[in-house]
């Protein structure tokens, strides 16, 4: 397993980590709903020069808010096309699925702004529905405990910890070929569609 | 296209295509990224999300090829395309920028370094006025060569067209700025009241209202900054009627003219680059790898720190 350069734009923190044999030998992240596009060179920078040399990039694809997320794939695809080496794409939620403590069924949600969440529900570690966009009570009428930014900020959440994506367990979900995401996952359903809960 | 030195640029609406653009370009040129020795990439004026991820791509490549990153102004990029047709130095030149965004006569100094405001158009841009007209024609979209291939067999005299802020007391107050919008409804009218008009003519006389407003701006600009030498930019730029028009006066007023070839008068990647190559050779330093994209830019910023 090679050096990983790991990075998630798919909240409204930018997170970015140098990831050795499942060691962290670099983190940093800065908070921001609009600041993804200068947030991720500068942190990227600050890693490389801490590990310069990199053997594959691992990025969270989201679900997230669209050109935040664009920016930190976009930014992935390119470091990897100049370094000529793998970019490897992975669930965010999934990656914040890893650290939650919780025996049953849970959900992970994160802020989709609108007053929408993205979220998805796990299983034994296992993500058995979603990722998925809706508003905040839809959600929290399936009756599971709920982590996550977005179960926090609209104070649905179990607990305040495991806000956002975890880079170690992006990279360790990554090294499974099952738990792989090739692009973006957008998923917002078009504003002026009616959807399933209108139909409940 | 190949300009020394090498560098890669970046005009790109969206991430899932910056990747494309890039090989696309580096097959044509058939040369490797270890040939780049800087990537130049829009860092304003325009969408801001198209911007942004533009950046990213951009800065993700520079990183990873730890080579210098330049953003540069869309506007000034546009006036630095004609250097890769032309060998001598522009500078200093009077520029008149006319697309579908933006209608500006600038002058221009030092292209990596100086770049100043004489006018723009108070309302629509040359480029839309041409789609608008297009439009109320029945001509189709882009507006441009539809009224373009129209006009061929038109009178541009046919119809005596207002040409906008031309008026003693506008050559007083506002000399260099633009306005269509007067033109736009004078031919909206014109359609309107007569059912049956000669298309070709009308075509041809609105084409030749805004050539005839863009030259005199520009001819004057010229004389009144003492500088010799226009340079036409931007997709109306590839306007047959502009390109003839504009070669009489400038020969008539003894002002060098330079317009690109029309392929490379719209939005693309090789003038990005052409800036960026000047701002190197230039010795102007790299931006910060964290720029940050402006949706507003100022014509006068050449490029971000
Ligand atoms: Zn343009």
């Amino acid at each position: 397993m090679s050096i990983s350069l790991a990075i998630d734009t798919s909240t409204s923190r930018t997170s970015v980590a140098i990831i050795d044999q499942g060691a962290l030998l670099w983190h940093g992240y800065r908070d921001g709903a609009t600041s993804h596009g200068s947030a991720v060179p500068a942190l990227v920078a600050a890693g490389l020069k801490v590990q310069p040399l990199i053997g594959q990039v691992v990025i969270g694809m989201g679900p997230g808010p669209f050109t935040g997320l664009r920016v930190g794939i976009a930014f992935a695809r390119t470091f990897a096309m100049a370094r000529t080496i793998p970019v490897i794409g992975v669930c965010s939620l999934d990656a914040i699925a890893a650290l939650v403590q919780e025996k049953n069924d849970f959900i992970v949600a994160t802020d989709a702004r609108r007053k929408e969440i993205y979220w998805a529900k796990y299983q034994g570690g296992l993500r058995i529905e979603g990722p998925s966009v809706d508003r905040p009570a839809v959600v929290v009428a399936k009756g599971f405990p709920l982590f996550g930014e977005g179960a926090v900020k609209y104070s649905i959440a179990q607990s305040d910890e495991e806000q956002f994506p975890d880079l170690i367990a992006l990279v360790t979900l990554g090294e499974n070929l099952e738990m792989r995401v090739d692009g973006p996952l957008y998923i917002r359903h078009p504003d002026a569609v009616p959807t399933r809960e209108r139909a409940r | 296209m190949r300009i020394e030195p090498l560098v890669l640029g970046i005009e790109t609406s969206c991430d899932e295509t910056a990747i494309g653009i890039v090989e696309t370009a580096l097959k044509r040129s058939k040369l490797s990224l270890k040939d780049i020795v800087a990537v130049a990439v829009t860092a304003g004026p325009g969408l801001v999300g198209a911007l942004l991820v533009g950046v990213a791509s951009a800065s993700g490549l520079a990183l990873g090829l730890g080579k210098p990153l330049y953003g540069v102004n869309h506007l000034a990029a546009h006036v630095s395309v004609d250097l890769l047709t032309h060998e001598m130095p522009v500078e200093p030149t009077i520029a008149l920028l006319v697309s579908g965004g933006h209608s500006s006569l600038l002058q221009i100094d030092d292209i990596t370094s100086s770049v100043i405001k004489l006018g723009e158009s108070m309302d629509d841009a040359a480029g839309e006025a041409f789609d608008k007209i297009a439009r109320v024609m029945g001509l189709g979209f882009p507006g441009g060569p539809a009224i373009d291939r129209e006009a061929q067999a038109g009178n541009p005299r046919a119809i005596d067209f207002p040409r906008g802020l031309t008026q003693a007391k506008d050559w007083a107050t506002r000399p260099f700025d633009f306005s269509f919008s007067g033109l736009k409804t004078a031919v909206a009218r014109y359609l309107e009241a007569t059912p049956d008009y000669v298309r070709p003519d009308v075509a041809a006389s609105f084409q030749e209202a805004i050539v005839d407003v863009l030259l005199l701006k520009a001819v004057a600009a010229a004389r009144s900054t003492g500088i010799d030498s226009l340079l036409i930019a931007g997709g109306v730029a590839a306007n047959s009627r502009l390109r003839l028009a504009a070669q009489k006066r400038c020969d008539e007023a003894r002002i060098r003219l330079r317009i690109p070839p029309p392929a490379l008068c719209t939005d693309n990647g090789a003038m990005v680059a052409a800036l960026g190559s000047l701002m190197l050779s230039a010795g102007r330093a790299g931006s910060r790898l964290d720029l940050e994209a402006d949706s507003s830019l100022p014509v006068t910023t050449v490029s971000l720190p």
